[in-house]
Formats: structure tokens, C-alpha cells, sequence
């Protein structure tokens, strides 16, 4: 449209120039040239313009992935006809594009520059040889959003749900898992300011159930890893073309003074047990984290992070003050065709608890010294349905203990520290597709603790995301 | 397979904002491609039984360019879309002139994860791939841990792709 209406003005123009051809040739043929370089000129400022029109319509906000079995995935809004995209010279041979209009919301989208997203977890555990506590829960229940400001610029949270009902009279709980402004400085690197996960291990960061074999997440990943552990705060990522992805950032961490001697919590998951999780957090000391992840070989990815901070807070009343808090992680995953291998080790260590466990003598729980785990895990893609659905069984072994060691403590009035606890799984991800998956496992651990919820159980599950 | 995730390319919309991180211009990508190429020559993907026969969804519309050097046929450059987790990848496949993969860019990024099928090693599994390969893609291309849908959904639309250079595009025999 804009072209013909360039050309009906260039026409009219040679048409006026025509009216004034009596005059001498010299004139004429100053004037015709002066014309062409005008073209010319303008002929350079629609490719200027197109080019930059391209990439703003390319750029238009997508309503949305589509749910497996619903209607096609909206497109972009319905007006029709691609303008003449971004062409080099000579002027490309402008075809009509395609009249066909979006095929309308799929039900994700919420306006033009905001989407939604979200994923769920239904287990099932029944322990062998308790099965009176046989449960059935609804784990998590997520919806996530997305809204853009501009081209640099958007707010991303995650709203989650866990065990299906949450008030005071009940056991769920209703959290923000993240919630944070992200600014792109650059192609390659940018800034996020918020509530954000914290990228340490393979889990963490990537915990839809999708992305995990069996029924229940790894062990290692939720004592030792507080999976989904978020902190408060500003941290920068990147990546680079040869696959080295880094993220460093610094905000709250957790908060030492809140440690129940009296409760199992922390034996279950020392930092989940003190996690703060943006509720009020207590913020004295920042902590800082640095992780790196090289993926250049398609198929591997190797990695790690240190999470380091004074824990202690300012707290008044505990000797917490010169805790420290260092953990670190190692990662490796190889997906080699239909094989899917991955291992993950990581250490926790709390500096100076000596004089605060001297107040909690006597107490079930203590604050270790040190806590580790580490789990391998082999997964193969046996079965296809087609393209989308498909069957991995997986066999997975993991190492852990949540109190490796206890910091010097009065001669026979301390705490013994935790055997190291190991469990088998073995079990199966039914991909109904990509994004709905149903699962079974069986667990076996070393030993059982009734309180930890350790013991040799079968579990069924469904997951979604989309 | 056809393919939930290979969205239909709009079409024009007023001016939208989208967190996006642009890579590369569709000029830039057709440069890239076929630094010999004098022209490019819009191509209208609009043939019903060609989209009936891979499965085209309603409102799909890729920009096709055939490059050219003078009369001389070098290729197509194909821009088209997909969505990665949640927001749409914008993406050109380059074609030679015998329908083999010359090039896969990623030109629009939007995700907050998954941007790493950006990296060369991961799109170079693609090249000189043929619409003979699509259907094994799937199941060949590595996967990037972390981008599992993005790489999974591009895969996709790589294979929509070289299905319809194959009854779209190839010059009959």
C-alpha cells in the first residue's frame, strides 16, 4: 500500500516535471537526475522502514503454547496479510501473503502482551509396609504469567498452590514461588530484580514434573538443594554462542535464628527448614551465588554453582552471628539419543554452631556442620508413539545426609550425626505427550524413619505443564 | 505429529510490545544464508492442498523467499515461528536449491529459559538435512537440558518445514 502510494506521488511528480520540458535540455536532464537520486534516496527509507517492520511484526506477543488436544495454538492477532517483509535489492517480487486470519485465543492469552503458564503434580505414595499411611495429594497446583513492557522488559511470577487447600485449619500452603522484573541489557546478557530461583543443580531452576523422572523429585534436590528454594534480590545472567550460560546474583538467604531444635524439619532439609523465602525475610546479611553451566556439545551439559552467605542475620538473642553458610554443587547430564544419564553432587557446610547447639542440648536437632548428597540416575527412551508420546523407564540411586556432622559438642551430652541414608528408584515416565505425563515408581531406602517419611514405598503420578 | 506447537505465523498487528531478543533481521538472515543472492523473491504459501497435505495449521503463514543470482535459483529462506514453553521462537530455515538445509538462525527469542537453541553446535545438527530426514529428526537431534521444548518444538517446525519445501516448493520432476 505504502509502495503504490510512493509511486503514484514519484508518478506524479515525473508528471509535473513533464509539463516543464520546453525548457532547455541541460535543465531537463539536471532535473531527471536530481529526481533519480530522489528515488533513490527514497527507495533506501522504505528498505529502512521495512526492515524495521519486520522484526516489530516478527516480535508481536503469541497468545500462547497450545494445550495437548485443543484447538491450534492462537496466532498472532487476526489481522491478515503480511506486509513485504525485509527484502534486499532489488526490491523483492511483492506477493500477496497469506489473507488467512489467527485462528483466535487458545485460552493462555491475556491481552496482547501477557501470557499464562502453569504446571500440577497428583501423587500417589503407598508405603509397603504402612499402608495405612497410603496418600493421595495434590502436590502443587501452578499458574505462572508473563507480561511484557516493552522489548527489554517483562515481569514473570509464578503463583503455586501445594496440597490442594490452604487456610488456617489446613495443611497447604498458598506461596509466590517467583516473582521478578527482568531487563535484557544486551542480546547476550541481562538483569532480574525479585523473588528468583535460586540456580543451583539440574532441579531447581527446571522442577515442572515434566522434567523429572519418578513420581516424587530427587532426594538430594529437596534436602540438601531446598527444591524450590528462591531468594529475594538482584542477580545478572548470560550466555555466550559456545554454550557457557552463567548467573550470579545477591539478595536474602536463610535465616539461622529461625532453626526449631525441637522439630524434625531440620532434619529433614537444614535449608529448608530456615529458607526464608521472601515472607518477611530477615535481610541484614546479603548472600551471594554464582552458578555456570557449558553446554557446547548438544546432548551434555556441565555445571555448578557456590551459594555463600552469613546466615545469622542480626539476631539479638542466639550466638548466630558469625555462621556462615557455603554450599556448592556439581552437575552433569548426557542425553546421547534415546539415553538420558545424569549426576549431581552437592555440600553444605554452617560454620560457628558450636555455641548455638550448646543452647539446644538436650534438643532432637541440632544445626549440623555439614550435610552432602549425591544421586546418578540413567533414564532411556524405550518406547515412541509417534512423535509425542513415549516411555522412559529410569533407575536412579542417591546418597544423602542431612546432618553429616555436628560442630565439637560436651562430652556425652551431644547428638550422634544421621547415618547416611540410600535409596533405590526404579520406576517409569509415560509421556502422553510432551507436556502430560504419568508416572510410577518404586522407592527403597536404606533405612526407615517414620518421622522423615523415609521407607520403602510404590508411587503413582500425573504431571502437567503447559 | 502435526503439531501443536507449530503456531501460525501472523500476520499484521498493531504495534505490540514483546520482550524479545533479536538476533537477527529477516534481512540479515537472507544475507547470511545466500550472500550471493540479488534478489528475494516473496513466495505465497497460500496453495490449499499444500497446506492440507502437511497439516498447515489455519492462519499459518511463513514468509517464503526464493533467493535468486539473476535467473539462477539458489535456494529459499523460510521465516516461520513456533513456540518455545510459552512465547514463540522466530526462526529461518535456509534452503539449497536441491531442498537441503543450508542454515537454521534463530532470529527472535523469548523466552526467560531455553535460549541456548540459539547456540551453533545445537543448529548445526540440522544442516544438509533433507524433507528424506524429517521424519527422523525427532528422534536425532540432541536435546539441550534446560531447553527441552524449545528444542523439541524447533525440531518441529524444521521437519513442517522441509515437509513443504516437498509439496510446496521442489520443482516437479
Amino acid at each position: 500500500m505504502k509502495r503504490n502510494s510512493l509511486t503514484l506521488a514519484i508518478l506524479m511528480s515525473c508528471t509535473g516535471l513533464a509539463s516543464n520540458a520546453h525548457a532547455d535540455d541541460t535543465k531537463l536532464q539536471a532535473e531527471v537526475d536530481a529526481l533519480r537520486a530522489e528515488v533513490v534516496e527514497l527507495r533506501g527509507l522504505v528498505h529502512e522502514l521495512q526492515s524495521q517492520r519486520a522484526p516489530a511484526q516478527a516480535a508481536s506477543p503469541v497468545s500462547g503454547a497450545a494445550l495437548p488436544n485443543a484447538p491450534l495454538p492462537s496466532a498472532f492477532a487476526a489481522a491478515n496479510a503480511v506486509p513485504a517483509p525485509a527484502v534486499s535489492q532489488p526490491a523483492a517480487t511483492t506477493a500477496a501473503g497469506d489473507a488467512i486470519p489467527g485462528t483466535g485465543g487458545s485460552g493462555l492469552a491475556l491481552g496482547a502482551n501477557t501470557s499464562l503458564w502453569g504446571y500440577g503434580q497428583l501423587d500417589y505414595n503407598r508405603p509397603t509396609k504402612r499402608i495405612s499411611d497410603t496418600q493421595a495429594d495434590l502436590t502443587r497446583a501452578v499458574i505462572g504469567f508473563n507480561h511484557v513492557f516493552d522489548e527489554n522488559t517483562r515481569v514473570y511470577g509464578e503463583l503455586e498452590w501445594e496440597h490442594a487447600v490452604a487456610s488456617s485449619t489446613d495443611r497447604g500452603e498458598s506461596e509466590v514461588e517467583q516473582l521478578y522484573v527482568e531487563h535484557a541489557l544486551a542480546q547476550n546478557y541481562g538483569m532480574r530484580v525479585g523473588l528468583t530461583l535460586v540456580p543451583l543443580g539440574l532441579l531447581n531452576e527446571h522442577h515442572e514434573p515434566g522434567n523429572f523422572y519418578g513420581v516424587e523429585r530427587n532426594f538430594v534436590e529437596q534436602a540438601i538443594i531446598p527444591s524450590t528454594w528462591r531468594e529475594g534480590g538482584v542477580s545478572m545472567y548470560g550466555n555466550t554462542d559456545w554454550g557457557f550460560n552463567w548467573n550470579v546474583g545477591i539478595g536474602t538467604g536463610p535465616n539461622l535464628g529461625a532453626w526449631d531444635p525441637a522439630a524434625d524439619e531440620g532434619r529433614l532439609s537444614p535449608l529448608g527448614s530456615i529458607h526464608q523465602e521472601l515472607q518477611l525475610a530477615k535481610a541484614r546479611d546479603p548472600s551471594l551465588y554464582a552458578a555456570a553451566n557449558w553446554q557446547g556439545v548438544p546432548g551434555l551439559l556441565l555445571g555448578g554453582g557456590v551459594f555463600t552467605g552469613k546466615i545469622g542475620q542480626g539476631d539479638a538473642v542466639l550466638p548466630v552471628n558469625r555462621s556462615r553458610l557455603i554450599l556448592s554443587e556439581a552437575h552433569l547430564r548426557w542425553q546421547p539419543g534415546p539415553f538420558d544419564f545424569s549426576a549431581l553432587y552437592t555440600r553444605g557446610t554452617i560454620s560457628n554452631t558450636q555455641d548455638l547447639n550448646l543452647q539446644f542440648l538436650g534438643q532432637p536437632t541440632p544445626v549440623p556442620k555439614s550435610f552432602w548428597g549425591g544421586y546418578v540416575q540413567g533414564a532411556w527412551r524405550a518406547l515412541e508413539w509417534g512423535s509425542d508420546s513415549s516411555l522412559s523407564p529410569f533407575l536412579r540411586y542417591e546418597m544423602f545426609n542431612t546432618a553429616a556432622a555436628y560442630a565439637a559438642q560436651p562430652q556425652g551430652l551431644g547428638t550422634a550425626p544421621l547415618p547416611t541414608q540410600r535409596v533405590w528408584t526404579l520406576g517409569a515416565n509415560y509421556y502422553l505427550n510432551p507436556n502430560v505425563v504419568f508416572k510410577v515408581d518404586y522407592q527403597k531406602f536404606r533405612y526407615e524413619d517414620l518421622v522423615l517419611g523415609y521407607g520403602n514405598r510404590f508411587d503413582l503420578g500425573l504431571g502437567y505443564q503447559f | 505429529m502435526q503439531s501443536r506447537w507449530l503456531i501460525p505465523v501472523g500476520a499484521a498487528v498493531a504495534a505490540q510490545a514483546a520482550f524479545a531478543t533479536q538476533y537477527l533481521s529477516v534481512q540479515q538472515a537472507q544475507q547470511e544464508a545466500f550472500a550471493g543472492a540479488s534478489e528475494f523473491r516473496l513466495v505465497s504459501a497460500a496453495d490449499a492442498a499444500a497446506r492440507a497435505a502437511i497439516g498447515a495449521p489455519a492462519g499459518w503463514a511463513p514468509q517464503v523467499f526464493e533467493a535468486r543470482a539473476g535467473e539462477k535459483k539458489l535456494g529459499w529462506l523460510i521465516v516461520d515461528q513456533v513456540i518455545g514453553k510459552s512465547e514463540a521462537i522466530t526462526y529461518a530455515l535456509a534452503l539449497d536449491a536441491a531442498g537441503a538445509v543450508i542454515s537454521l538462525e534463530v532470529l527472535d527469542y523469548r523466552e526467560s529459559h531455553g535460549s541456548e537453541v540459539r547456540m551453533p553446535a545445537w543448529r548445526k545438527q540440522f544442516v544438509g538435512k533433507t524433507a528424506a530426514d524429517a521424519a527422523a529428526l525427532g528422534r536425532e537431534v540432541k536435546i539441550i537440558s534446560g531447553a527441552t521444548l524449545s528444542c523439541r518444538h524447533l525440531t518441529e517446525g524444521v521437519q513442517r518445514l522441509l515437509r513443504w519445501y516437498e509439496v510446496a516448493l521442489k520443482a516437479p520432476a
